[in-house]
């Protein structure tokens, strides 16, 4: 009898195993480079937990083309020549026909070096800088908008609503804060906005206050700010310190667009603007599904980084299930043709104002309420009614 | 110059004594352990690391406010301290090498593998203790009404600075009017003859690479609260408390104490006057000022002073 049910138990187990092996034939291994550990691991993290949402929903789905996508990750530590390894091993030794991943823009230029120069498409999903899509280069596709049109809906919002006559600008010394910098010079002559101050400074710093009094006495109407998660913080809470009123406080993006941000600046955050890529609020196919299961599962919203990579598998599958056959130069054509509407928006690949395979995507501005990101900008797709002015330092409670 | 030229150098001035007391703070250990041992110990700013690491398990464990565990950190970093130089340092000392002074590269492995051991257990995110008053600050407009110009004091930076203050003023005492204290000096000044003394050189030596520990252990819970934390932190306070020792003149307390305002100060004025990129170049140009122009340091300049030369 015992012996009966045994021999049952293993039956059964042997039809289960041979049904998911029936389902997926076989596996399709991705390895996404992208940083675990040092400065920039909160983004990675992030990204990570994405990527691996949506892998799950893949499979859940069926696979790309039977097969199972397989995730495995390496961490780059948002090191350029660290990153630049890791691809190389998985284009020579892997053959891994495309490559996905990365953050900084140090990093992506260095991995879109290396995929180009190995004819691999590179999809990357979070990186700024305007020179990696400006090369010339025919195997490297960016997602996400570029850092000079990051502070389009920002500057929309500050001719319309702010009308700002002057402005200062700090920017860290890095590929990301340099680049954003000039953009902002560039956008702000544009609206005939003065740049009384255009200031950068070391990642790391411990004390701002010396450069935050010189742009006090400036007296500029618009702070702009470019700046990773900590540097975000400190700058905020010392311009807290300091009292500096200006009519409006803006971030580029990144460290101002996180939740950690508000989480270390405390109030000093509040009232803070911030251009963005993506929000939880817009109204995307599968956007706010995703935002509410990431939310679920790690107890913050994503920011577009999140959403970004999220999507990013959902482009490749798509290419890879177009692709004629599996090579590189195959998948680089079905890229090319990517016309798709994603949780991170729509993705299409485009050739214009000198840049390649560059998607031009919409981009968005939060308001710190309440300590919470709120969309205020474009205003169709506004979550909650923006504040301006702002009230002055002195007149905050706290 | 009109008032808001008088404002903003007045608020760099302030910004940049307040930071100068911590760099003081971070310094003087180094000069201490420098003075007794004459080697430059490398794992300084890693030291400081260790001693942020047990404020912010403190503060995030039992809501240990980052200021109260200087009184966990001082006894944490001095057993460290006391600990690395009793079973790495002193058997190095005694070990005849090719290079002259290969403990200060032993200090450098020190600090690598702290700061290795720190991402291990803690991984390499940014960490902070976001505590209430981190953006209070006292405004002269508060007190003073019509005052033309405005000035703010940040309340966790004066915290820190005062604290900093204290434990310079304790540390003076302890070396001044103790029996180890005095020990510590004359084995600063002449190892040989303090030996001769009955000096027990061997044992201060272990002391003094303790208290050194504690210090800058007691430093680092300062600059919690105005700061974040990170494993690779240690390096940049390393290079900093090491152009203050260079500043101060070898081996001296006060020289490390003026040599720390001074730095901090002169940072301040680099940020607003030249341009904010430039304060680390900044502290270059004083560090090798110091080297060609006043190559004993501070103290040196005193001395002379003193004895009308």
């Amino acid at each position: 009898m015992r012996l009966v049910l045994v021999k049952t138990v293993l039956a059964a187990l042997c039809i289960s195993t041979l049904l998911v092996t029936a389902v997926f034939a076989e596996d399709f291994s991705l390895t996404i480079p992208l940083p675990l550990t040092g400065k920039q691991a909160k983004f990675g993290e992030m990204m990570k937990r994405s990527y691996e949402m949506a892998a799950e929903e893949i499979n859940a789905k069926g696979g790309i083309k039977k097969k199972r996508l397989l995730l495995s990750f390496e961490d780059s530590g948002a090191k350029p020549e660290t990153a630049r390894a890791i691809v190389e091993k998985l284009i020579d030794t892997k053959k891994q026909p495309i490559i996905v991943g990365e953050y900084t823009s140090a990093c992506a230029k260095a991995v879109a070096a290396v995929a180009e120069e190995r004819k691999t498409p590179y999809l990357i999903v979070a990186s700024a800088d305007d020179d990696i899509t400006r090369q010339n280069y025919k195997y490297v596709f960016r997602q996400n908008q570029v850092n000079a049109h990051y502070a389009d809906s920002i500057m929309d919002f500050l001719q319309k609503i702010v009308k700002p006559k002057t402005v200062a600008i700090l920017f860290e010394s890095s590929a990301f804060g340099t680049s954003g910098a000039e953009a902002m010079e560039k956008d702000a002559q544009k609206i005939g906005m003065k740049v009384l101050l255009k200031e950068k400074y070391e990642a790391g710093s411990v004390d701002f206050k010396p450069l935050l009094s010189k742009v006090k006495a400036a007296q500029p109407d618009v702070i702009y700010m470019v700046s990773y998660v900590m540097d975000a913080s400190l700058l905020m809470k010392q311009i807290k310190e300091l009292r500096i009123d200006a009519k409006l406080f803006a971030g580029g993006a990144a460290g101002f667009a996180i939740p950690e941000f508000i989480d270390n600046a405390k109030d000093a955050a509040e009232y803070a603007i911030t251009a963005t890529l993506w929000t939880p609020q817009l109204k995307y196919p599968g956007a706010k599904e995703y935002a509410d299961k990431y939310k679920k599962k790690y107890g913050d919203f994503p920011s577009y980084h999140g959403a970004s990579a999220y999507s990013a598998l959902f482009v490749m599958k798509d290419a890879l299930e177009r692709a004629k056959d599996w090579s590189t130069d195959g998948i680089r054509t079905a890229m090319k043709a990517t016309n798709l509407t994603t949780a991170f928006g729509p993705v299409k690949f485009q050739d214009k104002e000198g840049y390649q395979n560059q998607n031009f995507a919409d981009t968005y501005v939060l308001q710190v309420i309440k300590e919470e990101h709120e969309t205020i900008w474009p205003e169709r797709y506004a979550s909650k009614k923006y504040i301006y002015p702002i009230p002055t330092w002195r007149n905050r409670k706290g | 110059m009109t008032s808001s030229q008088i404002e903003v150098l007045l608020q760099t001035l302030i910004s940049g004594l307040l930071l100068g007391g911590l760099y003081a703070l971070i310094g003087i250990g180094m000069t201490l352990i420098m003075g007794v041992m004459k080697i430059i110990n490398l794992a300084h700013g890693e030291l400081m690391m260790v001693g942020m690491y047990v404020a912010f398990v403190l503060f995030s464990s039992f809501h240990v406010d980052p200021y109260l565990s200087v009184f966990v950190a001082v006894p944490v970093l001095f057993i460290l301290g006391v600990l690395l130089q009793k079973f790495l340092i002193n058997p190095v000392l005694k070990v005849e090498a090719i290079i002259p002074e290969n403990q200060v590269i032993l200090t450098v492995g020190i600090g690598m593998v702290l700061a290795n051991v720190a991402t291990i257990i803690f991984t390499s995110d940014y960490k902070s203790t976001p505590v209430e008053y981190a953006t209070k600050a006292w405004y002269l407009s508060d007190i003073w009404k019509e005052t033309p110009i405005e000035l703010s004091l940040s309340m966790p930076w004066s915290v820190s600075f005062l604290l900093a203050i204290i434990i310079t003023v304790l540390l003076w005492f302890f070396l001044t009017k103790t029996d180890m204290g005095k020990s510590i000096r004359a084995t600063a000044q002449d190892k040989d003859a303090a030996l001769l003394m009955g000096v027990n050189v061997e044992r201060l030596r272990v002391f003094t690479f303790g208290l050194g520990s504690a210090l800058v252990g007691a430093a680092g819970c300062l600059l919690l609260p105005i700061y974040y934390l990170y494993p690779d932190l240690g390096g940049q306070f390393t290079l900093i408390a090491f152009v203050i020792t260079i500043l101060g003149g070898l081996g001296s307390t006060v020289g490390a104490i003026i040599g720390g305002i001074i730095l901090g100060i002169f940072e301040s004025l680099t940020s607003t006057y030249v341009g904010m990129g430039w304060a680390p170049v900044g502290r270059f140009v004083i560090f090798v000022a110091a080297l060609i122009f006043f190559p004993g340091g501070i103290v040196a300049i005193l001395k002379r002073k003193r004895f009308g030369k």
